[in-house]
């Protein structure tokens, strides 16, 4: 089942001529996860953006479960952010440099669920647990933590509304290999358990392949190879996977 | 030595995360830095610009030698001579460090070398990174940009004031492959046409083991093994270090688990008596418990901090309790 469908997608940022996405299409299934790689600047993060209307478009529709995002009502849009979240690819983003971090989660449960304190406070724990933070990271400011601690609270703060699809723009960018592994584990097994469906930007192409079940190929704005991982993997089409694929075997 | 780091100790609210950490670079040398997420790598390299955040962090001990003269002793407008002009530093979080209000073009001139033709040299920096695009596009600033184009504006203003230490942390986060190449190439020739000294920070245990001359395994604050990367990959003394290099995934790999090492990360207010993997470490015995093991010398450059190094070394692999 189609979950996601993009079409004719297109937005050019006010002073830049070149679109930075260009007439796109894509489309996601219920339960898959999808990857998306491609060169630094050629529209990821401005894609999931879109989908979220964190940014503006020109161009084109957004389908969601059939109903077209870019036109929903803002009321409408609310009830959706919960069962879309993204994860930032700048966790600096997504964290309020001046709330603590037990106190950003939940809030989440606040307005999504309207959790009394206690229930609200067990549940913030549980998440942080989740990403292998313990409970005394719950009074720290974002300014107190690690960058790779930091990345985790962005995936924390994702799970909290209990979504069905997930951005993940660049998601384990700064976590060492060892901690990388149990959130790739935590993001699979939540997949498997509750058919979660990813939107999973990486550069990483290792972590690409063995995770995704389909994989799009973009450059300037525009899709230039989409397949399933393993064929695209090994047999790739267009020169910019063959010149991606070429530079991870010389290394 | 170049630079020099002694017994250095940092802390955060009265806890402690750097417990005493000696690294040493030479003129010319990369030394890579690795380690599980929050165990005290940035604050590693902050010390070293004495850039720990203000009213909460602060260095309890230690000395940075840099050409023998200690920074940590030196006077604001002293420090200022050596940051941004021989010390540069790429951070972790681009969005973080530009400046939000100035355009990319208005950074690059500000850390260029007054006397030079400026627009020649923001141009050759730009390309040098691969941001050709922005060169017209002098009204540009650091939201306008992509994560990856971010980090590489941040890289070409720490490269154009030819600094001789380079700190780049985990410089390389949001770049493709392709991409990644092209700026490590660059920065290993400038290391090698000038003699630039940097401290490598990164969690892509690939491209430190294969750039780096020396690599340092922090753990907990420590620094537990250290020595030439073919050493550390092929023939690892410490077990953490094992088990980084057994989770660093093959790119065959298929829809299976990743492999990570078993526990979790301790906290820096309940670290363990004694060694401070013993909860996680599968060779571990009794004796581990007793008194945190010194990093003891295993052959030319390496050095382990763990009783059994000894054995792991020889035998690969080992019984514990
Ligand atoms: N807020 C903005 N205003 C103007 N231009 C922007 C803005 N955000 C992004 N751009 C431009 O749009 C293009 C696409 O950026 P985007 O962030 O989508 O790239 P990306 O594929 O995510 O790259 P990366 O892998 O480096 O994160 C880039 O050329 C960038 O300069
Ligand atoms: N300003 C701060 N106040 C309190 N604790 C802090 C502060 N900054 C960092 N810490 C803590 O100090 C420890 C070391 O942080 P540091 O940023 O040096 O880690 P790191 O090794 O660079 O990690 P990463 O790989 O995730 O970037 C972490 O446990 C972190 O939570
Ligand atoms: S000292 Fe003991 S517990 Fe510590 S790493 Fe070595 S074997 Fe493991
Ligand atoms: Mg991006
Ligand atoms: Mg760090």
């Amino acid at each position: 089942m189609e979950l996601l469908k993009v079409s004719n997608l297109t937005k050019i940022y006010p002073k830049h001529k070149v679109a930075a996405i260009d007439n796109m299409d894509l489309s996601i299934d219920k339960g898959e996860i999808f990857g998306l790689v491609g060169e630094s600047g050629c529209g990821k993060s401005t894609l999931a953006k879109s989908i979220l209307r964190l940014t503006d478009v020109q161009r084109g529709s957004i389908l969601y479960k059939g109903d077209d995002l870019l036109k929903a009502a803002a009321r409408k849009m609310q009830g959706i952010r919960k069962e879309i979240q993204i994860i930032f690819q700048d966790p600096y983003l997504s964290l309020d440099p001046r709330v603590k971090i037990g106190s950003a989660l939940e809030e989440v449960f606040l307005i999504h669920y309207n959790y009394p304190g206690p229930k609200r406070r067990k549940k913030a724990a549980e998440l942080l647990d989740m990403v292998g933070l313990g409970k005394s990271y719950f009074n720290r400011l974002p300014s107190e933590l690690s960058g790779g601690e930091k990345q985790r609270v962005g995936i924390a703060r994702a799970l909290a509304t209990g979504p069905e699809f997930i951005i993940c723009d660049e998601p384990v960018s700064s976590l060492d290999i060892s901690i990388q592994a149990q959130i790739l584990n935590l993001l699979m097994d939540l997949q498997e358990q509750k058919a979660l469906t990813y939107l999973f930007i990486s550069h990483d192409l290792g972590v690409v392949a063995s995770i995704c079940d389909r994989v799009a190929v973009m450059q300037s704005g525009r899709i230039v190879e989409i397949g399933l991982c393993e064929e695209v993997f090994r047999n790739p089409q267009h020169s910019y996977t063959k010149k991606l694929l070429d530079s991870i075997s010389l290394t | 030595m170049f630079l020099r780091i002694e017994g250095l100790r940092v802390k955060y609210n009265d806890i402690e995360v750097v417990r005493g950490v000696d690294l040493e670079i030479g003129k010319g040398e990369c030394i890579g830095l690795v380690g599980e997420s929050g165990c005290g790598k940035t604050t590693v390299g902050l010390s070293i610009t004495r850039l720990i955040p203000g009213h909460k962090g602060r260095i309890s001990s230690g000395r940075i030698l840099f050409e023998g003269k200690n920074l940590l002793v030196l006077s604001p407008e002293e420090l200022r001579k050596y940051r941004g002009s021989r010390i540069s530093y790429v951070f972790q979080e681009p969005l973080s460090s530009l400046n939000p209000v100035f355009t990319i073009h208005e950074q690059l001139k500000e850390v260029l070398p007054k006397d030079d033709d400026v627009e020649g040299s923001i141009s050759e920096a730009l390309k040098s990174v691969g941001l050709k695009e922005l060169i017209d596009r002098k009204k540009v600033y650091p939201h306008e940009l992509s994560g990856g184009m971010q980090q590489r504006a941040m890289i070409a203003m720490a490269i154009v004031s030819k600094p001789d230490l380079l700190i780049l942390d985990e410089p390389t986060t949001a770049l493709d492959v392709t991409v990644q190449k092209k700026i490590l190439e660059l920065v290993m020739e400038l290391k090698k046409n000038l003699g630039l000294s940097i401290l490598f920070i990164s969690h892509d245990l690939r491209t430190v083991f294969e750039l780096a001359d020396g690599v340092g395994v922090m753990y907990a604050g420590r620094i537990v093994e250290q020595g030439p990367a073919k050493t550390l990959m092929s023939r690892p003394g410490h077990p953490y270090t094992r088990g980084l290099v057994n989770s660093i995934p093959s790119i065959e790999h298929r829809k299976e688990r990743f492999n990570a090492i078993e526990g979790r990360t301790p906290l820096f207010s309940e670290l363990p008596e004694g060694c401070k993997f013993y909860p996680r470490c599968k060779f571990r015995i009794k004796p581990c418990r007793e008194k945190e093991p010194f990093l003891g010398k295993f052959s030319d450059g390496h050095y382990s901090r763990c009783i059994r190094s000894k054995e792991l070394i020889a035998h690969g692999t080992i019984k514990g309790i």
